[in-house]
């Protein structure tokens, strides 16, 4: 599979009118809105690395290069894309990269917008084009690839991504922090983010993921700490100062990250995050069994998750309990949510100037339609 | 009846002396940072507040005029030049809006100088990562048009991975919310697509931008050379070692010479052909150990001498020598051509005896400081524009090192924007399709492209355009106005 049958496909698409399904490895299909389009494009094919110089910290390679694949080939060279969306490695990065999927990593790494140095992308006209570069900084002509990332395939299909790779860190530990669900919680997260350690990772699980993970009944946090030795015995001596950290394998975040796969409902709430600081104890002590709640304090973000098996009102109820009530400064974004749910949440590209922008990439509506509302 | 003529209906609203029309007043305003382009503008004004702004723009809609927003005039690639139309001065919304020390930001509005914001936050142990050189003048609205960089850019991250938020105005008046002050939001990243967008998609009115915390520890290490290959190789070393310098920046024979005699000496070694200062920052103990590492790979690639400096003062001091090194040019000659392009950092060794070589060929003296860890060169010249045999030898020689630069998988501009400067060389980088995309994405923002007419990319290079007229492709030194008059 070749870029140029990738813009065939959607030329002969855009000449029959007939909307396009965009897909990676479809292990994520259930993510978004419900798709109006019967015809499936898939990335899958067309994966592997296109240039890599490790000497440069930089990695070009094919939309449907799986994260695994780009973990192995970074890997020989010590080095690695620290990226790691919720779910697992099995994804591609064109469709981490086109739903700005991120995990516990974001927190010392940044988001994809922060690791994507450039691409090539076939628009809904299909017009092939390359934006960006393989250098690490440039500034050459407007930014297509911030707006193409997180765009989730809506305004075109990406075929290549150019990244920012690190070097693997000498030493890279994570230890648990238990938690006593009281007052105190709250005061040590003000202390920890106060003390700025810089950790690679930080959460904070809810009691009902924590049960899940097999790791006692009391909510925790989990740092990572990654750097050279002395510099992770300094954070690690700092974090003694505050609490009793246990350590734990690093295999721990794949199991986290694989936590929501049954989920049928996924929403992130963002904030500042000294807001949630203030309400830690109704973040996680309001613990259903069926609801699982984390938070990445460093973004000012909690991700709840609504497992299957669970009463089919309790998605609703979360979306519409907290649209209604509370405090607005703040946003909702949805991941996942059952069909019927979907239509109560508004649309976050109805605004004028996204829709300029969306009919400048697919005039037709070809593209993933009605996947963003 | 008749509508009074712009200039009294812009004086209504920001007052009549923050309008200029007089040719000699708007002398001032007709280049920016890089010297060797001039461009006259037909009337500049200059409002006050978020409210006036946005009266002028909806006022300059209402005309059709187009009009160039401008900063502290500070950029390097002639992009907040007026040619013939309406300048837009933002440098007097000034106002730190807000602080949210708990949460790490500030609101500001675009004329906030870059260091000012700095001095502001420092108190609470917080900092503005991106320090472009011109840190002490530019504004923060021009960072954001730039999308500015800086040495500190290396580890912390370009304007674009610092801004949260921006309430944009567009060129017709419209005033629209981009990205989010409060959290992460989903939706097109807007913010985005509009930082370092040069002015093209409209005026910035406040800018909300992460804060970072300042360092426990930072540590500034001098290394010189006799070899300007070893320096190169040295740099590629510690990049590829995975330590992230906070900066990494090199200087060459040249160029330190020109501090040392100039009032910014920071004490280099004058013999030296090279010179890298390399500052790590974080932790105490972690920083500690990867001195020593660099320390080492500079002792092992060649360096004569590695100095740490011992305090604040001689750690600024030495800084100081940095980013005045432009400004010490000026001791050289009367203009000075600085280009900004990016390659591969592998590609440090073999570009910079290029470099050389094109010095040679051309007989000019190529000046290197730059910040090599992320690849950003600045090989820079320092001529005469009065005389047009020196001019034509380093437009050929500064040519002929961009192409290099490109064809070794390299960018244009790292940080100083396409503006006038880089427009010819955006087809050697750009497909016709990547061209055009970006010209559409333009017109989503500004369907007339009045806001900063003829910059970016080649009026030639947008299919479907039928807006106002204002694209040439620029000659430096050109001055003759051609815009349809301004009422």
């Amino acid at each position: 599979m070749t870029t140029e049958s990738i813009a065939r496909t959607i030329r002969d698409a855009s000449a029959a009118r007939t909307p396009l399904r965009v897909c990676g490895r479809s292990t994520w299909l259930d993510a978004g809105r419900p798709v109006r389009a019967k015809q499936t494009l898939s990335l899958r094919g067309d994966n592997g690395v296109v240039s890599y110089v490790p000497g440069d910290l930089t990695l070009t390679v094919r939309a449907g290069t799986s994260l695994a694949e780009i973990e192995r080939a970074t890997a020989e060279h010590d080095q690695w894309l620290p990226l790691d969306p919720y779910g697992s490695s099995d994804g591609t990065i064109g469709a981490t990269v086109s739903t700005a999927s991120a995990g516990p990593l974001a927190s010392g790494f940044g988001l994809p917008r922060d690791l994507v140095l450039g691409m090539e992308f076939v628009s809904g006209r299909g017009e092939v084009i390359r934006c960006g570069g393989k250098v690490v900084k440039n500034v050459a002509g407007f930014d297509l690839t911030r707006l193409l990332t997180g765009s989730w395939g809506t305004l075109g299909v990406i075929t290549e991504v150019t990244l920012r790779l690190y070097a693997r860190p000498k030493v890279d530990r994570t230890f648990v922090v238990k938690l006593s669900g009281n007052k105190s919680d709250a005061a040590f997260l003000g202390t920890f983010l106060a003390a700025r350690l810089g950790p690679f990772a930080f959460e904070v699980l809810s009691a009902t993921a924590v049960r899940l993970l097999g790791l006692g009944d009391r909510a925790i946090c989990l740092i990572r700490f990654g750097g050279n030795e002395a510099g992770v015995a300094g954070q690690l001596a700092a974090l003694t100062a505050l609490a009793t950290p246990e350590e734990v394998d690093a295999n721990l975040w794949t199991r986290v990250r694989q936590l929501e796969r049954d989920a049928d409902c996924v929403i992130r709430i963002s904030g500042p995050p000294s807001a949630f600081a203030d309400g830690l104890d109704d973040i996680l002590g309001d613990d259903i069994p069926s609801t699982m709640t984390w938070m990445s304090p460093v973004r000012g973000l909690v991700r709840l998750v609504v497992r299957k098996s669970s009463d089919p009102n309790t998605s609703s109820d979360i979306i519409i309990g907290n649209e209604s009530g509370g405090d607005h400064s703040g946003h909702f974004i949805c991941e996942k949510l059952p069909p019927e749910v979907w239509r109560q949440v508004p649309s976050a590209v109805s605004d004028p100037l996204s829709q300029r922008i969306k009919r400048v990439f697919d005039r037709d509506d070809l593209l993933n339609p009605g996947i963003l509302g | 009846m008749q509508k009074p003529p712009v200039a009294e209906r812009l004086a209504d609203i920001v007052g009549e002396k923050h309008v200029l029309s007089r040719q000699s007043e708007l002398l001032v305003y007709n280049s920016d940072g890089l010297p060797g382009y001039r461009r006259q503008p037909r009337l500049a004004v200059f409002p006050a507040t978020r409210e006036e702004t946005i009266k002028v723009v909806r006022v300059l809609a209402a005309d059709g005029l187009p009009f160039v927003p401008r900063g502290a005039g500070t950029g390097l690639s002639g992009g907040a030049l007026a040619d013939d139309v309406v300048l837009l001065g933002l440098h007097r919304l000034k106002q730190i809006i807000s602080v949210d020390v708990d949460n790490m930001r500030a609101t500001v509005e675009p004329g906030v100088v870059n260091l000012r914001l700095n001095r502001h936050v420092a108190p609470h142990g917080l900092l503005y990562a991106p320090d472009p050189s011109s840190e002490a003048a530019c504004t923060i609205g021009g960072n954001v048009a730039e999308n500015a960089g800086g040495p500190h850019c290396l580890k912390y991250g370009v304007t674009l991975n610092h801004v949260l938020a921006i309430t944009a105005l567009l060129p017709d008046g419209e005033v629209v919310e981009l990205g989010s002050a409060t959290g992460e939001r989903d939706g097109y990243d807007l913010r985005g697509a509009f930082i370092g967008s040069e002015g093209c998609f409209g005026v910035a009115l406040d800018v909300t931008v992460k804060l970072t915390p300042r360092p426990e520890t930072v540590r500034t290490l001098l290394a010189d050379f006799m070899s300007v290959d070893e320096a190169a190789r040295v740099t590629s070393a510690v990049i590829a070692s995975g330590i992230v310098p906070a900066a990494l920046e090199f200087m060459d024979g040249p160029t330190i010479r020109v501090v040392e005699d100039s009032v910014y000496a920071a004490g280099y070694p004058r013999d030296a052909e090279a010179i890298l200062l390399i500052e790590l920052d974080g932790l105490r103990a972690g920083v500690d150990a990867d001195l020593e590492t660099v320390r080492a790979i500079c002792l092992g690639g060649g360096a004569r001498a590695v100095k740490v400096a011992k305090d604040d003062a001689e750690r600024m001091k030495l800084w100081q020598g940095r980013k005045k090194a432009f400004g010490a040019m000026g001791r050289l000659a009367p203009h000075l051509i600085v280009q900004d392009a990016v390659i591969p950092r592998t590609q440090l060794p073999a570009i910079l005896k290029r470099i050389h070589a094109i010095s040679e060929k051309y007989g000019v003296l190529v000046c290197n400081v730059f910040h090599a860890g992320d690849g950003n060169l600045h090989p820079n010249i320092a001529y005469s524009a009065d005389d047009p045999a020196e001019s034509e030898r380093v437009h050929k020689a500064m040519t002929e090192i961009m192409t290099a630069c490109i064809e070794v998988g390299g960018s244009i501009t790292g940080e100083h924007g396409v503006g006038l400067d880089k427009m010819g060389y955006m087809e050697s980088i750009f497909t016709a399709n990547s061209l055009n995309a970006m010209c559409e994405l333009r017109g989503a923002f500004d369907p007339d492209r009045r806001s900063n007419p003829g910059k970016v990319v080649p009026i030639h290079s947008c299919r479907e355009w039928h807006g106002v007229a204002s694209a040439r492709v620029p000659q430096p030194l050109s001055a003759e106005p051609s815009h349809p008059a301004v009422a």
